[in-house]
């Protein structure tokens, strides 16, 4: 992920925008304000995706709306994983994948010449289905993480205060206070997911990607995050794919079906609409079809 | 996707607690039916066996009822089959009301006495309004079955003909004279032709359900709080 920025860094121009890395970048940038709610639109255009000669994704156009969670479902294949992650250029570091169409953050093409990766990573933060904290680092370290890889140096006060703000945001800081020097593997499964989700809003992004976040959660980890959930939309844009539906019934506000019309052809975007809408009267029959299970 | 059908015993199960639902309406058109001939021959017994047979309906009830909160509980069920175990829900408890209603006419029949002062006009208007709510309730069933909105919709125009037959039984009640046993027959014979137009309204409103199933939407036929509206 690093290498792949440190590659388009060299074309950044000076130009004030969100996407593009400060020309003068420092300390002060880096450490986050206090918590608002900059929560941004996701707009795709008629996107393709790639693998080499092998198109994944065809002509999806959606909206994501800025303080709801939109969940992403569909069979395994259809291609929602691969469009959460074109959606923070981190498709683009598989080797052979392209993007095609146009997807911007707020009206800014986040593909655009100029745009560094990195800079789009802080504002669309991930979360990935197994929970990946820094093995080697303690709890602090690990929320701190992303603090001194935005560059420059921050304040043991400031990053003191990220942390606990964090970990208080992930609804983890009243299990972990006591012992933020363990290490972060030591956790439960819950917990690191938790972790995972304090690490990626300490560096205050706007959207939030969650690829199947509770997978390898057992159900009550899986409910804790799904409240987080509810909460964290107040302040970002989430995003979720899950495969679980009675998830997307509980934790979206908005649902979008992803389907492909056999194995080999791309995924597309079937359906979106209100969560509600999508499980008591699906306007499309493959949409009504896969929530109900009729096929798998 | 792959089109290998799967979930098919759930499936098999939800037509199954449909077919039980609406099998309860041939139940309760049976017990209209016997109702009825109780009524024309003031047949006491045959009441009596109306009245003990409301417990098959409310067995069918209870039975169906359970096995659809079981599948709510384990199926997580929803677009078109949350639809419709909703609405079989709502059918259920109309259909029990309905079986509950011919009780209530055939609770009435001792009451009228051996030989009742029975006027003949209107015990053949009350068996007009049996008979023809006996048709709307064999036409919600296809209806349901059918998911046929429009012919669940017909339903409104044939239950106007049995509000129509009890409104002309009401003018013949006040009309029947001063012997107070005529009156006190045909006061009673007045509640069973309620009963009977409340049974009607209750097919109407499985109509309703039916168009909920397939348009995803509840709105009454007829508000009857806001006629004009």
């Amino acid at each position: 992920m690093q290498g792949a920025a440190g590659a388009t860094r060299a074309e950044v121009e000076a130009v004030p925008s969100p996407l593009k890395t400060p020309a003068t970048a420092n300390g002060a940038d880096a450490a986050p304000g206090p918590a608002q709610g900059g929560a941004k639109r996701i707009e795709a255009h008629d996107v393709d995706l790639f693998y080499g000669d092998f198109q994944a994704v065809a002509g999806v156009s959606v909206t994501i709306e800025p303080n709801k969670a939109t969940a992403l479902i569909g069979s395994s294949g259809c291609g929602k994983t691969t469009f959460l992650r074109a959606l923070n250029r981190m498709h683009e570091l598989t080797p052979g994948a392209r993007v095609e169409g146009r997807i911007t953050l707020d009206d800014q093409d986040i593909y655009a010449k100029g745009v560094d990766p990195v800079q789009v990573r802080r504002l669309v933060g991930m979360v990935f289905q197994a929970p990946n904290p820094f093995p080697t680092m303690s709890v602090y370290e690990n929320v701190a993480a992303g603090l001194s890889l935005n560059g420059g140096r921050v304040k043991k006060a400031e990053k003191d205060e990220v942390v606990e703000r964090s970990l208080r945001g992930a609804h983890l800081w009243n299990e972990v206070k006591d012992r933020l020097d363990k290490p972060g593997s030591g956790l439960s499964g819950g917990q690191q997911q938790r972790l995972c989700i304090a690490r990626a809003i300490a560096v205050e992004p706007e959207v939030l990607l969650m690829d199947e976040p509770c997978s390898a959660l057992d159900p009550v980890a899986t409910l804790a995050i799904e409240d987080l959930i509810g909460e964290l939309k107040n302040r970002y844009t989430i995003a979720i794919v899950t495969h679980n539906m009675q998830q997307a019934a509980r934790a979206s506000d908005v649902t979008a079906f992803f389907n492909l019309e056999e194995t080999g052809k791309p995924g597309r975007l079937v359906e979106i609409g209100p969560t509600e809408r999508i499980f008591t009267s699906p306007q499309e029959q493959a949409t009504e079809d896969y929530v109900s299970g009729r096929f798998g | 996707m792959p089109e290998a059908a799967v979930r098919v015993e759930y499936q098999e199960e939800l037509e199954r607690l449909e077919a039980s639902a609406l099998g309860g309406l041939e139940l309760v058109s049976g017990s209209l039916e016997r109702t009825l001939e109780a009524i024309e021959h003031q047949d006491v017994e045959l009441a009596q066996l109306v009245i003990a047979d409301d417990d098959r309906i409310d067995g069918r009830y209870l039975e169906v009822h359970q096995s659809l909160i079981t599948l709510l509980a384990t199926q997580s069920p929803v677009a078109t089959d949350l639809r419709l175990i909703s609405a079989l829900l709502h059918v259920l408890k109309n259909i029990e009301r309905m079986g509950d209603q011919c009780v209530n006419v055939c609770k009435m029949i001792p009451l009228t006495g051996n030989e009742p002062p029975a006027d003949e006009e209107m015990v053949k208007l009350i068996l007009t309004m049996g008979r023809q709510t006996r048709t709307l309730i064999s036409q919600s069933k296809r209806a349901f079955e059918n998911r046929d909105v429009e012919m669940a919709r017909d339903l409104v125009r044939q239950d106007d003909v049995v509000d129509n037959l009890n409104r002309e039984c009401f003018s013949l009640a006040l009309a029947i004279g001063d012997d107070p046993d005529s009156r006190e027959w045909a006061m009673t014979m007045l509640l069973g032709a309620r009963a009977i137009e409340r049974i009607g309204d209750n097919a109407v409103d499985i109509g309703e359900q039916v168009a909920f199933v397939v348009t995803g939407l509840f709105k009454e036929f007829e508000d009857a709080s806001h006629p004009n509206a």
